[in-house]
């Protein structure tokens, strides 16, 4: 991969100014009192059982093991008024063979939390040679807590090979139906020339 | 030398040509010749200048072009003359070719476009014949389930149904195929066979989308179909005649769009959704059912559809001409015949022609003909018009518009016109006329 | 809904009243997917969207290049909306690598997310109106359209894919004259926005047509998680603009457009009142823009994030747009997901469509903003 990009070189005409990495780094980090209570909701219902991933302005992320995801996913829903979900990403970690499963969730009903994004991530057990659907790559749907998630986890489903139990509807969405390959997203899946 | 044909003899070439004419001389000579004498045996000749029209005196007169006249003359009053041209399908199809092109530029300028350009170097005014061309060298697939007879000959059908209903419209006084007393029955008679053609061909093809195209085009005719001929029994009503010709004599003075503008509102509609125009298109919804009975035609199947369905558009603007816009009635506006020609002949320096058998057609006839030709022009233009302005209506809305507003309207349509002649005002011995 | 039969006739399953249509993907009422519908009669009884026919794994190829690199093959997915898909990419890039847009370049970038949100929204009334069967509305967008094109090949240098964006600014100053260019523009756009009211919205057989078709309640679109103009017709007011300002939207001068029927008409009619509204964000966006200065920060070469994770979202044409970039410390990201209005929008696809004439199909479909190559990315 070339480490040089041309789009750099052409703007050397206009004023440089420095990258300000350095600048943020001295700054202390100041964790914003909104969402820090939110989060503290959450822990103090839960304790142990979750931890507290980052809080910045306007994100809040959360970790939960997936056992307990649904009961989290419910107290979040019905105490901090968090009512849809606007995606479902599934992230592989080949090297602790994990499969991260990250909900993003807003609010549409509460006028304070409609800048808020709450991240509620769970890592489920990733198999080498995967059989989708019939392995241990399984987790609860939370379809019955955030109905909409309900074609994201689909997708998640085909492309990571993350089963969702409970989920009315685990076809396939986007691949057709003849795939017969390892899901693709998932790391050992590589494209050709790269 | 020429790679595409490499071993080429101009020699062979020239054996080949007059090989060709020899067989086509034998061939006629053998065969064409007898068989276009068996027939002239058959056909009863017409008599010109008090001699009979032999076979031989009509190469006499090809051979002398100033007594052809004559001979074109007796032709174009023959049946044969009036079914293929002039007040049957040529002129129709002239008008109807016409009407598609007109159809395509005011469709654009609506649009803000330019239509077809490039074709024919004016304005593209030979798109039309390239789209022909096109259809025609088209391959024809036919679905494997199809029911193939009649799949084939449901266009044939159309257009020849279509053709049917030309044949009833009276051009200019004397100008028509069948004259008959029935008229405007025989026009719902032909009307009535569209929905059956269009049910045919959607359910031989064995389709979905054109079987649900066809029994959309089926409530679409079958609902239509009331309104319309109830919203012309009020003309019948006033005219007390059936015949086309003799409804067209009584709106000498007045049109029958004045007394009855309800049953016009009510006939037009009806019109539109015959002709699964825009907004009534749903026969052929593109973005719902494909191109709903359309759908499994291809290549000049197609083509004789939307023939035929141009032939039916003009056949319905010529048929709201008839009733409503007085036909062939107007002013004298077409100059006479110049009577030095008859007399004096064609002075061309120091040569005189002197042309028998002129004038060919009457002032009557060529004046009726083109105010029938406008008037209808002019309907065909408001028929196209909605295109531009209005979306697809949905069935629902369709059936309620049929069934409830257009059958009401087009009684109380009926009532004015029973009102009018009970008053005295209209009908036989009424105030007006 | 399948309606009881009546009485005296007797069928041997229900199964024969009814008839599976495959719309799509080479129906032309379906774009680039397919829907599965039954139908009883004129009711449609249950639909099955198919999506994935364009399915191009824009994800996955992100994760084998780097940031900048990144660029273009992300707008690949709406080239008619390619500043706004850039958007969010831009922003969680910034943020994950610390960089600081100058003031300038926040304009610029302001206006040429509205232009494009323009360029997307009449290419989609245009196929709405010729979903419809009015022609007319496909032909007047679409020329309309090149003026705003015009504009953006003046900025960009691109008629589509414009590529403009970058992490750090934009790629390019604005050309001489553009100001009056556009406003210009812009000017002779409200006046053509007029007639499509006239025309279209106002038309009656529309009206008849697309009322009380497709009722998303107000409810159902919180639950079902849908966005944008579907989620704002249906009375929720959220536009990220607004709730959650980015660049400088916070400055400017516009409001949010809701309405409250929730029918095809209304959804049908929001992206239109967007339109307007977009054309009030340029004038003002021209008017408080600084008239002269940096457009672009410059970057390292082949930048590196940290060990972190970045959820940006901005208002697309479809709704809420978000990109989700983890980074593990490489120039490539570890992980890219895009989250689109459109994906987010088809789940109300088998819910509206339940139920409702055939005829419908259309009008419902086109009305929920989907457009089927960016929800399958």
């Amino acid at each position: 991969m070339s480490s040089e990009t041309t789009i750099d070189e052409k703007s050397s005409e206009t004023v440089e100014t420095k990258p300000e990495i350095a600048k943020k780094e001295i700054t202390p980090v100041v964790e914003p009192k909104f969402e820090k209570s939110l989060a503290e909701k959450v822990v103090s219902k839960f304790g142990t059982i979750v931890t507290i991933g980052f809080i910045k302005p306007n994100r809040i992320r959360i970790n939960a093991k997936k056992e307990n995801i649904l009961d989290v996913a419910t107290f979040i829903r019905d105490e901090l008024n968090f009512d849809h979900a606007e995606s479902v990403t599934g992230v592989d970690y080949p090297k602790s063979k994990e499969i991260e499963v990250v909900y993003h969730l807003g609010s549409y009903t509460e006028p304070q939390l409609a800048k808020q994004v709450l991240t509620l991530a769970t890592r489920v057990p990733r198999e080498d040679i995967p059989n989708p659907g019939h392995d241990s790559t399984r987790m609860p749907s939370l379809r019955d807590v955030f109905y909409s998630v309900e074609f994201h986890e689909r997708e998640c489903f085909e492309m990571l090979g993350v089963y969702f139990d409970g989920h009315p509807d685990n076809r396939r969405l986007l691949l057709p139906e003849d795939w017969a390959d390892i899901p693709p997203f998932r790391k050992d899946f590589g494209i050709k020339g790269r | 030398m020429s790679s595409i044909a490499p071993e080429f003899r101009l020699s062979r070439f020239v054996a080949s040509l007059t090989d060709l004419i020899f067989w086509v001389i034998v061939i006629f000579t053998l065969i064409g010749l007898p068989i276009v004498f068996i027939l002239l045996f058959y056909i009863k000749l017409p008599v010109i200048d008090d001699k009979l029209l032999t076979p031989y005196l009509a190469l006499t007169w090809l051979a002398d072009p100033s007594r052809t006249l004559p001979i074109i003359k007796s032709l174009m009053h023959t049946d044969f003359f009036r079914i293929t041209t002039f007040p049957g399908f040529g002129f129709a199809a002239l008008l109807a070719a016409g009407t598609i092109y007109i159809e395509r530029k005011f469709l654009a300028k609506m649009q803000l476009r330019v239509g077809p350009l490039y074709c024919g170097k004016i304005e593209g005014i030979l798109q039309l014949m390239g789209d022909g061309l096109k259809l025609i060298s088209k391959e024809i697939i036919i679905p494997a389930k199809a029911d193939k007879p009649i799949f084939w000959v449901a266009p044939l059908l159309f257009v020849g149904t279509a053709a049917a209903f030309i044949s009833l419209i009276p051009v200019a006084p004397g100008w028509v195929v069948a004259d008959l007393d029935v008229g405007l029955l025989a026009v719902f008679a032909v009307i009535g066979f569209f929905p059956i053609i269009t049910i045919l061909s959607s359910w031989s093809a064995n389709s979905k989308f054109p079987f649900i195209g066809g029994i959309r085009a089926l409530h679409q005719m079958v609902s239509f179909e009331i309104p319309l001929i109830l919203s012309l029994l009020g003309i019948v009503i006033l005219t007390g005649t059936l015949n086309l010709t003799e409804i067209v004599e009584s709106q000498q003075h007045y049109w029958w769009i004045i007394f009855m503008p309800i049953g016009a509102i009510v006939f037009f509609t009806t019109i539109l959704a015959e002709l699964e125009r825009i907004p009534f298109d749903l026969p052929e919804a593109e973005s719902e059912i494909v191109a709903g009975w359309l759908t499994e035609f291809s290549g000049m199947m197609y083509g004789l559809v939307q023939l035929g369905s141009y032939l039916k558009l003009y056949a319905f603007a010529a048929l709201f001409t008839i009733l409503f816009l007085g036909g062939w009635n107007g002013p004298m506006i077409w100059p006479p015949f110049p009577q030095e020609i008859i007399t004096e002949g064609i002075k061309m320096g120091p040569i005189t022609m002197h042309v028998p058998g002129l004038p060919l057609l009457d002032q009557e006839m060529l004046n009726g003909t083109l105010w029938f030709t406008i008037k209808t022009i002019g309907v065909i233009l408001v028929i196209l018009l909605p295109r531009g302005v209005f979306p697809r209506i949905r069935i629902d809305l369709l059936l309620h518009t049929g069934w409830y507003k257009l059958i009401g309207l087009s009684f109380v349509n009926i009532f004015i016109a029973l009102a009018l002649v009970y008053a005295g005002v209209l009908g036989p011995g009424g105030l007006i006329q | 809904m399948i309606t009881p039969l009546p009485p005296g006739i007797q069928l041997e399953k229900v199964d024969d009243r009814i008839m599976t249509l495959n719309v799509g993907p080479q129906h032309p009422g379906s774009g680039h997917m397919r829907l599965i519908i039954k139908v009883d009669g004129d009711y449609i009884v249950s639909c099955d969207p198919d999506p994935g026919y364009v399915h191009r794994g824009e994800e996955k190829m992100a994760e084998y290049r780097n940031y900048i690199q990144n660029i273009p093959h992300l707008e690949r997915p709406v080239i008619h909306d390619s500043c706004n898909i850039l958007y969010p990419y831009c922003l969680a890039v910034e943020d994950l690598l610390g960089l600081e847009v100058p003031e300038r370049a926040k304009y610029i970038r302001v206006i040429a997310s509205e232009l494009n949100r323009c360029v997307y929204t009449l290419y989609w009334l245009a196929i709405y109106g010729i979903f419809l069967g009015h022609s007319t509305m496909f032909m007047w967008p679409v020329g309309d359209r090149e003026f705003c094109i015009d504009l953006l090949e003046a900025m960009s240098g691109a008629r589509v894919t414009h590529a403009y964006f970058v992490p750090g600014g934009v790629r390019n100053d604005l050309p001489a004259n553009f100001e009056e260019r556009c406003l210009r523009q812009i000017d002779y756009f409200e006046k053509r926005l007029k007639q499509y009211e006239d025309i279209f919205y106002q038309n009656p057989v529309l009206k008849q047509r697309t009322e009380g078709t497709g009722v998303l309640s107000r409810m159902d679109a919180i639950r079902l998680g849908t966005t944008g103009s579907v989620l704002r017709s249906a009375g929720v007011d959220f536009d990220v603009r607004k709730k959650e300002p980015y660049d400088v939207y916070d400055n400017l001068d516009f409001q949010t457009q809701v309405l409250k029927e929730g029918d095809s008409y209304a959804r049908s009619r929001v992206p239109y009142l967007d339109m307007l509204e977009s054309c009030r964000i340029i004038k003002d966006a021209l008017k408080k823009m600084p008239k002269s200065g940096s457009v672009r920060t410059k970057l390292k070469p082949n930048p590196k994030g940290g060990n972190d994770e970045v959820y940006r979202r901005v208002e697309s044409g479809r709704g809420s747009l978000g990109m989700y970039v983890v980074s593990d410390g490489k120039p490539e990201p570890y992980r890219v997901k895009i989250s689109v209005g459109s994906f987010r929008n088809l789940i109300c696809m088998p819910y509206l469509l339940k139920g409702e004439k055939l005829g419908n199909m259309p009008a419902v479909y086109w009305s929920l903003n989907y457009w089927p190559v960016e929800a399958d990315r």
